[in-house]
C-alpha cells in the first residue's frame, strides 16, 4: 500500500517575502480521499505542485514509501481545473497518449482508452474533437487520461471549479465510484466546503499569511456513499451541517487580516 | 457601444471564421457587399488601361493593351520566351522557393524551438537571427555569390536565409505561448523532454508555425525576383528581366501578373493547409 508523506514543506516564491507555504506536513494513503480546503491564496496549488514534482520545495520532502520524489511522475497524475487536454487529438488519443506514455502497445491503446473512456461515462464518445465536448466531458477525459497512467496518487486541483452546479454534482459520485473502484489515493483542492465534506476521508484545513496547515479531521461521508447511502440523504444528516459549520469556523479563524 | 454588423464581420474574417451576419448583409442595408465592391475596383482598373491603351495615351511600348498582355500568356506559353516556356520559368522558379523553404523549415524550426525552450537556445540564436532580420537579400545576394557561385544553390540559399528568420521567430513565440497546464499535465503523466517536445510542444506551436510559413512565402517569393536576376537562364525573375532589357513590356506585366497570382494561389493553399493542420486554433 503505497504511502506519500508531507515532511515539513516550505517554499518560497522568487522574490516574495513571505513563504507561500511554511513547515506543511502530512501524508495520504492509497485509498485515502483527502481534500485541501482553505482560503485563495493559501497555499493549496503550491502544495499540489510539490507533490507532483512540478515544484522544487524551499525546505522539506516528500517521500512514497520512504523514497523522497526528485520531480514528477506518471505515479502521481495531476487533473487540472481546465482539462489541460490536447486540442490536436481527439478524446480517445488523448487517453492514448498517457498509455503510450506508460508504454503500453499502439495495438492495445485503442481498446484499453475506450474502457477508460467507459469508466468516466464517456462511452462511444473516442471520436470526439475536444473543441466538441462540454465542460464536464472535457474534464472526464481528462480524469480517464490521468487514470491512464495508472497512478498510485491522484492528484486534482479545483477539478470541479469551472463546471455548473448540476453537472459538479453529478462529477462528485462519479470521482467517488471511481476512486472506490481504482483504490488509487486522491489528493483534491477544492473551494467548495460541502464538496470536500462529500468526498472526503480527511480534510486538511489550510490558512493564508503565511500559508500552512491549521487542522486535519477524519470524516465519513464519502464512504457512506460508496457503501450504498445516497447523497440526499448523506447531506440530509445533521452531522454533515455541523462538520460543516465546524470546517468554516476553522477556515475563518485563521484569518489573519 | 455596438460593434457594427461591418466590423463584427470583419473581425470574424480576421478570424478566418464565417461571418455570423443576420441574413444577407445587403439586407443590412449595405448596397455593395464588400467582395463586390473589391471586383468593382479591379473592373474599373481594367477599364481605365484598356482605354489608356486603346487612345494610346501612353506607347504601347510602355504601356500595351490588357489584351496584348492576355495573348502574351497564351504564346509565352506555348512557344516560350529567351527558351523556355511559361511553365518552365514558372516551375524553375516555384522550385527555388520550395526548395528554399524546405532547408529553411529543416534548420528554423529547430532553431526556433530551441530559443522557445532554452535560455542558452536563446543566447546562441537571438542575436544571430537579429542580425539576419533586418537586412535585405539583395545585400547579401553577392557576398553568398562570392562564396557559392553563381549555380542555383546560391539562389536557394538566398532565399532560404530570407525565410529563416520569419519562421524561427514565430516559432520561438508559439513555443513560449504554449499552455503550462499541457506541458504539467504530460510531465505528470510520465513524458520524458523529447516526448514533451514532440508531443506538446510542437502540436502547440504549429499554428504559429504555420503564420511564420505564409509571412515566409512571402519573403520568399519577393527575394527570387532578385535572385534570378542574377544568371538564371530560367525563372520569373530572369522572364522579367531579359523582357525588360529588350523592353518587352508585354512579357513584363505578364509575368508580374503571373507571380501575382501564383501568390495568391499560394496563400489560399496555406490557408486550407491551415485548416487541415490546426482545425482547433482558435477554437478552445
Ligand atoms: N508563481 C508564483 N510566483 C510568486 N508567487 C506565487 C506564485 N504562485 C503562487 N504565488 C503566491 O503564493 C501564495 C499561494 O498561492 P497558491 O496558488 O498556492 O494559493 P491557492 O491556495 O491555490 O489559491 P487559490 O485558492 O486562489 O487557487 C499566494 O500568495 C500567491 O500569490
Ligand atoms: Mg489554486
Amino acid at each position: 500500500m503505497p504511502h506519500l508523506a508531507v515532511e515539513d514543506i516550505s517554499v518560497y516564491y522568487p522574490g516574495q517575502q513571505r513563504p507561500a507555504l511554511t513547515r506543511a506536513s502530512t501524508y495520504v494513503k492509497s485509498g485515502e480521499f483527502v481534500v485541501l480546503v482553505g482560503r485563495s491564496g493559501c497555499g493549496k496549488t503550491t502544495l499540489l505542485n510539490v507533490v507532483a514534482g512540478l515544484l522544487k520545495p524551499t525546505d522539506g520532502r516528500v517521500r512514497i514509501d520512504g523514497e523522497t520524489i526528485t520531480g514528477p511522475s506518471a505515479d502521481r497524475a495531476l487533473v487540472f481545473q481546465n482539462d489541460a487536454l490536447f486540442p490536436w487529438l481527439n478524446a480517445r488519443e488523448n487517453v492514448a497518449f498517457a498509455l503510450k506514455l506508460r508504454g503500453v502497445s499502439r495495438k492495445d491503446r485503442g481498446e484499453m482508452a475506450d474502457r477508460l473512456l467507459g469508466l468516466v461515462k464517456l462511452d462511444g464518445f473516442g471520436d470526439k474533437q475536444i473543441w466538441q465536448l462540454s465542460g464536464g466531458m472535457r474534464q472526464r477525459v481528462g480524469l480517464a487520461r490521468a487514470l491512464a497512467a495508472q497512478p498510485a496518487f491522484l492528484l486534482m486541483d479545483e477539478p470541479l471549479g469551472a463546471l455548473d452546479a448540476l453537472t459538479r454534482e453529478r462529477m462528485q459520485t462519479l470521482l467517488l465510484d471511481i476512486w472506490a473502484q481504482s483504490k488509487v489515493g486522491a489528493l483534491m483542492v477544492t473551494h467548495g466546503i460541502d464538496e470536500a465534506l462529500l468526498l472526503a476521508t480527511r480534510i486538511v484545513v489550510l490558512a493564508p499569511g503565511p500559508g500552512r496547515i491549521i487542522r486535519e479531521i477524519e470524516t465519513g461521508f464519502g464512504r457512506r456513499y460508496v457503501e450504498g447511502e445516497t447523497v440526499r440523504s448523506i447531506k440530509a444528516d445533521p452531522a454533515f451541517a455541523l462538520a460543516r459549520a465546524d470546517i468554516e469556523d476553522s477556515i475563518f479563524e485563521g484569518e489573519t487580516v | 457601444m455596438t460593434l457594427s454588423v461591418e466590423t463584427q464581420r470583419d473581425i470574424a474574417e480576421l478570424r478566418g471564421e464565417p461571418a455570423a451576419s443576420p441574413g444577407r448583409r445587403t439586407k443590412a442595408g449595405h448596397l455593395w457587399s464588400t467582395r463586390s465592391i473589391s471586383l468593382g475596383t479591379i473592373a474599373l482598373f481594367f477599364i481605365a488601361w484598356t482605354l489608356v491603351a486603346y487612345f494610346r495615351l501612353v506607347s504601347p511600348v510602355f504601356l500595351p493593351s490588357p489584351l496584348a498582355v492576355l495573348w502574351k500568356f497564351y504564346t509565352v506559353a506555348t512557344s516560350g520566351f529567351v527558351d523556355a516556356t511559361l511553365w518552365q520559368h514558372l516551375s524553375a522558379s516555384l522550385l527555388r522557393v520550395f526548395a528554399a523553404l524546405f532547408f529553411s523549415l529543416l534548420v528554423a524550426i529547430p532553431v526556433g524551438i530551441a530559443i522557445g525552450i532554452s535560455r542558452i537556445g536563446r543566447g546562441i540564436f537571438d542575436p544571430i537571427l537579429e542580425f539576419l532580420r533586418p537586412i535585405p537579400p539583395l545585400a547579401y545576394l553577392p557576398l553568398v555569390i562570392i562564396w557559392f557561385g553563381i549555380g542555383e544553390p546560391s539562389k536557394i540559399l538566398v532565399i532560404a536565409i530570407a525565410m529563416l528568420a520569419p519562421i524561427a521567430i514565430s516559432t520561438a513565440s508559439g513555443v513560449r505561448g504554449v499552455s503550462h497546464d499541457r506541458i504539467n499535465a504530460a510531465k505528470t503523466l510520465g513524458a520524458s523532454n523529447i516526448q514533451l517536445v514532440l508531443n506538446v510542444i510542437l502540436p502547440s506551436a504549429t499554428p504559429s508555425i504555420l503564420t511564420g510559413l505564409r509571412i515566409a512565402l512571402g519573403t520568399g517569393w519577393t527575394t527570387l525576383v532578385a535572385a534570378e536576376l542574377v544568371a538564371a537562364t530560367r525563372g520569373l525573375g530572369f522572364m522579367i528581366q531579359s523582357a525588360a532589357q529588350f523592353l518587352v513590356t508585354d512579357v513584363v506585366i505578364m509575368g508580374i501578373f503571373t507571380i501575382a497570382i501564383i501568390a495568391f494561389i499560394l496563400e489560399v493553399g496555406l490557408r486550407r493547409l491551415e485548416r487541415w493542420l490546426v482545425p482547433w486554433s482558435g477554437r478552445e
